[in-house]
């Protein structure tokens, strides 16, 4: 008898409670809820409360440039972006999203403060290499430097995302997308940059990137 | 219609065999797509790999975990049905040493349709999910003739695990906090680690008896399953879990819990038992580690007794500890589980009044000692699994259960001209078991289980354990009485398991 009056009050407060507070909803497919309030409840999951994703496997997104931003999450919901872990993880967290919650995850993060990363994969070695062709580019290759568009200190420009302080294994695996995939048309310019890079060339760039403070 | 009342059980058999077959091949010769998912999956668009480390269902991800810890309500919602059915194989090493190969080794060396389940699963409202598991078992009894002879299978479904959530999160840049409460029916189903009892055995066993060694013992909560339960739980700033639930047997109104089982095998508990759990955990790089303990202190009655007799009622108390490993960088995940438990049992005074072992010791006069009114188990599970792209992985488990040693759990032994027998050609009235036999009363079972499966698309993946004893039921050599080794009951295994 008692379990089972137990049992009817636990009911009735989970369904009274049902109301739910739109504050704190984790419904990807209300366009009232704020785009600040899913980057809280869902986003920071994987990318962090503060944008700065602890895991490799999800990108950094704190201080990213909100046009870029913008961009991706139009390209995953489109399905236009199509590299494995976007296909993977966030086609379906961004199909319903509204153009207006868009823009609030995208200015949410663009304006968080990237943090430095704890665990940086690369030696000094490779970080001087990266640094070399990340302000200087290859002129034997006509490669341009990373710099000319995404700034001196990897901030970013527009469209043109940060990559100062990103995770080196995201950077690597993304310009390798640029290079043998066609998963990021919208990347369409990096295709031509990244066609004569090495292997190492990429991780060296990647690994300098990563070392990129806060400017 | 595929199914007429007028058929046998055999064809019934046969033909949901045959038409899971056709299903899964056609299922395996679909190309991959994303919208293929079960009802969670469809639920947040994304692939099973999101939320299952390395695609191996139902080990969850960082990110799975916080989907479950939030009560199932991220995304939106969608139809909340999917189904899983697992198709399985096995052989014994050693078909032999018994006395009727078709009891002790049903269906070895035979592929067939051995269970499957219906889920009903996902977002009710922002702060209400549930996950809801029904489980048909393919094999679940035999029908029995007038002389003893076992003829057909018959199958049977029930309530399997059952987890009705409400949660919310409190998170802003200070801190995360995560609160819930669950109606559950098992200990552990609310927990998200895969190191925890209810999860920690990924690939469902089969019930006829060549599965019997499938795999090995896992540690568990002497209580069981399909009771009846109320937890709270909390998940701090993504560091400290705690969770606390009171569970008594799924009576009356909460009897859906335990649906489908009858009445002589369902759990019955006195009054209110507890279990607590609390885990620590720490995320760096593409690492994640958890540490933690459990514990439950519950009053179980014997099997099928009156529970108005307080002499049919025995006391367990569990206490484990447990932790989990995981390495997640694409295309690579390692995952680690280790769990212990530790469990004490008082037998009711029903069974020590009635605990009177027949068996003498080998010379036929001298009766074995009286059997001890308690046991202590030591169960200890490890577990290391890797796995490429989320579709080709392997894993390597150890086993090891230790007790004590105690005439009660003695299911062979000398009567009284001195003989080890099945039979009972003296007509002494004393008779021992093959195959499940227990000559010394011990349980210490120790062992490996190797395995490696292929998911060639994420919903079906198709798997071979192979699970090596040095030791059965108390000793490595002889445990039942009549010869038979541990190594005996080394078990080849092969399965093909999808979900939609």
């Amino acid at each position: 008898m008692r379990a089972t009056a137990i049992s009817a009050a636990l009911l009735v407060a989970m369904v009274g409670a049902g109301c739910s507070n739109i504050e704190r909803s984790r419904n990807l497919a209300d366009p009232a809820v704020p785009g600040r309030v899913l980057a809280l409840q869902v986003c920071s999951t994987c990318h962090g409360v503060d944008g700065n994703s602890v895991s490799p496997n999800f990108p950094r997104l704190a201080g990213q440039t909100e046009p870029y931003l913008i961009e991706q999450l139009t390209s995953f919901r489109s399905r236009g972006r199509a590299d494995p872990a976007g296909f993977v993880y966030m086609w379906g967290l961004s199909k319903n999203l509204t153009d207006e919650q868009i823009k609030g995850l995208a200015s949410y993060f663009a304006a968080q403060r990237p943090g430095a990363i704890l665990y940086p994969s690369g030696n000094a070695a490779l970080v001087d290499k990266g640094k070399a062709l990340y302000d200087g580019g290859l002129p034997a290759k006509n490669i341009p430097p990373c710099a000319v568009c995404h700034g001196g200190d990897g901030q970013g420009n527009a469209q043109y995302p940060r990559v100062a302080s990103q995770h080196a294994d995201y950077l690597v695996k993304q310009l390798g997308a640029f290079q043998r995939a066609a998963n990021r048309p919208d990347g369409g310019v990096m295709k031509n940059i990244t066609h004569d890079l090495s292997g190492e060339d990429i991780a060296a760039i990647a690994a300098y990137a990563e070392s990129l403070g806060f400017k | 219609m595929p199914f007429d009342c007028k058929q046998s059980v055999t064809e019934r058999t046969r033909v949901l065999a045959a038409i899971s077959s056709l299903w899964l091949l056609l299922v395996l010769a679909m190309p991959g797509s994303a919208l293929a998912v079960p009802s969670f999956a469809r639920q947040t668009g994304q692939n099973c790999v999101a939320c299952h480390a390395g695609g191996q269902f139902p080990e969850l991800t960082p990110y799975g975990r916080l989907f479950k810890l939030t009560g199932y309500t991220i995304g939106a919602r969608a139809v909340p049905l999917s189904v899983m059915g697992v198709m399985s194989y096995a052989r014994v090493r050693d078909t032999t040493k018994t006395d009727d190969r078709t009891v002790d080794f049903q269906k070895n060396n035979s592929l067939m349709f051995a269970t499957g389940s219906v889920f009903l699963a996902g977002k009710v409202t922002d702060n209400i999910g549930a996950f809801v598991q029904v489980t048909y078992d393919n094999y679940s009894s035999q029908t029995v003739g007038p002389n003893g002879e076992l003829g057909r299978f018959q199958g049977h479904s029930q309530a399997d695990n059952m987890d009705f959530r409400y949660a919310d999160r409190f998170v802003d840049a200070n801190r995360d906090l995560i609160v819930g409460l669950s109606a559950n029916n098992n200990p552990t189903v609310v927990d998200p680690w895969n190191s925890a009892a209810a999860w920690m055995q990924y690939v469902p066993g089969a019930t006829p008896t060549s599965h019997q060694f499938v795999d090995g013992p896992y540690p568990e909560f002497g209580a069981g399953g399909n009771i009846a339960g109320a937890s709270a739980y909390g998940y701090w700033n993504k560091t400290v879990y705690a969770e606390l639930g009171l569970y008594r047997s799924a009576n009356r109104g909460l009897s859906f819990m335990s649906a489908g089982i009858a009445d002589i095998n369902k759990t019955k508990l006195g009054g209110t038992n507890p279990y607590w759990r609390f885990a620590y955990t720490r995320e760096w790089g593409a690492h994640n580690i958890m540490v933690g303990t459990s514990g439950m202190v519950a009053h179980v009655f014997d099997g099928g007794s009156d529970t108005s007799d307080p002499r049919n009622r025995g006391r367990v108390k569990n206490t484990g500890f447990d932790g989990q490993y995981q390495y997640l960088l694409d295309p690579h995940s390692v995952t680690a589980q280790a769990s212990f438990m530790r469990q004490t049992q008082n037998y009711s005074a029903n069974t020590m009044a009635a605990a009177a072992p027949p068996y003498f010791l080998s010379d036929g006069v001298t009766p074995i000692s009286a059997a001890n009114p308690s046991d202590t188990t030591n169960a200890l599970r490890a577990k290391l699994s890797y796995v490429y792209q989320a579709k080709y992985g392997g894993s390597v488990s150890y086993f090891a259960v230790r007790g004590t040693t105690n005439t009660l759990n003695q299911t062979s032994g000398f009567d009284s001209t001195g003989l080890i027998t099945s039979t009972d050609p003296n007509g002494t009235g004393i008779e021992s078991a093959r195959v499940a036999g227990n000559l010394s009363g011990n349980p210490a079972t120790r062992g490996f289980n190797y395995e490696g499966f292929w998911t060639p698309v994420q919903y079906v993946r198709l798997g071979m354990q192979y699970t090596a004893y040095n030791k059965f039921n108390g000793a490595s050599n002889n445990y039942d009485g009549f010869g038979r080794n541990a190594k005996d009951n080394n078990t080849l295994r092969f399965y093909i398991w999808a979900a939609y």
